[in-house]
């Protein structure tokens, strides 16, 4: 889908919306059970609100109550959407020092995220004032290779998620990186990091098993490092049945989303989408009972004012 | 448990023998929404956020300093690092109350930089959001050139009192205090607690004890402003050539 084609379809929507009444031709094109927008925000730090106008790069940039419109607008366009945030929710400005967290998570709520990671920052005001917040979201947090036994989070986060979006069935984990010299040790407290790779293939595997068509591994690992340090990459090729890894930490602007083999040879997708909330990242998975082949379009599409139409 | 793991593969044959749509992906189209400042804002979201922002705005809002330049980021030396760590290093001779030979800021924990004009409580705030104490360790001239070395193969990290050049991945031609860096001496030395339980990668520094007085970074930060601003001087800082890329 090309910037112009996009802009015509959010256009005639827009204006159906407007007189009341959608034309056949337009519920058809996006109320396809066989298709699943996915939305994605990762490292978004407690920005709130956007960047301050102060000449700075990001200036204007980003904000939850724009972000919320641009997610409001697809949904109306899309029947089937899943919003997803692959963690460091919490620290970077203020709202954060002062309200740890509160009005990261509610607004999160707010705009009807289904599911999240946690990150190492999302720590940072120790592990029982992340539980805390919680009681704030209607939406679950994924982990599957942190074992929070003894501690404040102990039965407050959950491995995996199915999720039935119209025909298609969707499985989606998180896997949390290395808090040993990355977390101060009083924050994470008693929380036990599992080897990533093998918590993702066997909770991918069960997935799959449980009849998911799309695998989805929330991560907080980063993309990819120089020193071999266990990343996104790494993770992609050491794997068997995850289909898209959604990540985060290393705070990269991808210009589209990375492809990779995995130990099956089959194709497995990373993306992530920069950090602060200045993107959010779409991607359109469109499913078929027969065909095998499975490509992702490798058109770079960068859509500058979309939100402002 | 036999019985419920029957159960399972049963109703695994009907997925992939009896249930004809077991799905495949097809393609994936993807877009990357830049969420620009003309973007349309959420009136219900714009409400909800009111009452945090201008609570937040009445502490965070005053004004400590102001930068006639503006202070930037980057590596191996940057404005905003010659800074801090001299805040650090200054603000902890007078918190101490005692001469500190070199202060550091692991560059991970850079996370903001300043704009020219106004400087807010706020910004120090976004330039320093985590709540680290600043710490003394008493580390051998053999303990220092390791962590010098660190920082060398991170790219160059914020440092006061110490001038260096990253050659390989380490860190030569050390001067600490006028002179270079001597293997058998001790040096008096600030870093954030979190460095200094060995954080950044930094597990040489953990067995090495702390002096703590519960001062935080941030706090130094602050303070710094504070008394450049009342000596009359705007919150600017100069390249000094203290971290550079050997051209050996």
């Amino acid at each position: 889908m090309n910037r112009r084609k996009f802009i015509q379809q959010g256009m005639v929507a827009g204006s159906a919306l407007v007189a009341g009444s959608l034309l056949p031709e337009q519920l058809l094109a996006t109320d396809n059970p066989y298709q699943l927008t996915i939305l994605h925000t990762n490292d978004v730090h407690s920005r709130l609100d956007p960047f301050p106008m102060d000449g700075g790069r990001n200036q204007g940039m980003g904000g939850v109550a724009a972000r919320a419109v641009l997610i409001q607008k697809i949904r109306q366009e899309q029947s089937q959407v899943l919003l997803l945030d692959a963690g460091d929710i919490f620290q970077g400005t203020p709202y954060f020092n002062i309200y740890k967290g509160e009005p990261e998570i509610k607004a999160m709520t707010m705009m009807g995220y289904d599911a999240c990671t946690m990150g190492n920052h999302d720590f940072d005001g120790g592990i029982e004032n992340f539980a805390t917040q919680l009681q704030h979201a209607k939406f679950p947090v994924l982990m599957a290779n942190y074992d929070f036994s003894g501690t404040a989070l102990e039965m407050k986060t959950k491995p995996y998620q199915i999720f039935q979006k119209g025909k298609v069935k969707v499985g989606v984990f998180g896997i949390g990186i290395e808090l040993e010299g990355l977390v101060p040790e009083n924050l994470y407290g008693k929380t036990i990091y599992q080897d990533p790779i093998v918590a993702a293939n066997k909770t991918a595997t069960m997935l799959k098993k449980k009849g998911c068509d799309l695998v989805i591994c929330l991560s907080h690992l980063g993309d990819k490092y120089d020193d071999g340090k266990v990343s996104d990459e790494i993770l992609a090729k050491e794997s068997y049945d995850i289909d898209l890894i959604i990540g985060g930490h290393t705070h990269r602007f991808f210009e589209k989303p990375r492809k990779y083999s995995n130990k099956r040879q089959k194709e497995v997708l990373v993306n992530q989408v920069g950090w602060a909330g200045i993107q959010l990242g779409r991607m359109d998975y469109k499913f078929s009972s027969f065909d095998n082949s499975k490509t992702a379009d490798s058109k770079s599409i960068f859509i500058g004012n979309i939100s402002a139409k | 448990m036999r019985f419920y793991s029957k159960l399972v593969y049963f109703g695994t044959l009907v997925l992939f023998f009896g249930c004809s749509h077991k799905l495949q992906t097809n393609s994936v189209d993807f877009v990357d929404y830049q969420i620009s400042k003309s973007a349309p804002v959420d009136s219900t979201m714009v409400r909800f956020l009111n009452p945090y922002g201008s609570k937040m705005q009445a502490t965070m809002g005053k004004v400590i300093g102001i930068s006639k330049q503006g202070l930037s980021k980057k590596q191996p030396e940057s404005a905003i690092g010659n800074f801090m760590s001299d805040a650090m290093k200054a603000s902890a001779e007078k918190v101490f109350n005692k001469q500190v030979d070199a202060a550091f800021v692991n560059y991970g924990g850079v996370r903001s930089y300043f704009p020219k004009g106004d400087i807010t409580i706020g910004l120090v705030y976004e330039l320093m959001p985590f709540d680290n104490l600043v710490v003394l360790q008493q580390l051998s001239g053999t303990l220092l050139q390791q962590l010098l070395d660190k920082t060398a193969v991170d790219g160059g990290w914020p440092v006061s009192g110490i001038s260096m050049e990253i050659k390989d991945k380490k860190a030569v031609k050390v001067m600490i205090a006028g002179k270079p860096l001597d293997p058998l001496t001790t040096y008096t030395i600030a870093n954030s607690d979190y460095v200094a339980n060995g954080g950044s990668d930094c597990p040489f520094l953990k067995p090495i004890p702390q002096e703590n007085k519960g001062y935080t970074l941030r706090d130094a930060l602050i303070d710094q402003i504070q008394r450049m601003t009342a000596a009359g001087k705007t919150i600017d800082a100069e390249l000094e050539n203290r971290v550079t890329l050997s051209k050996d």
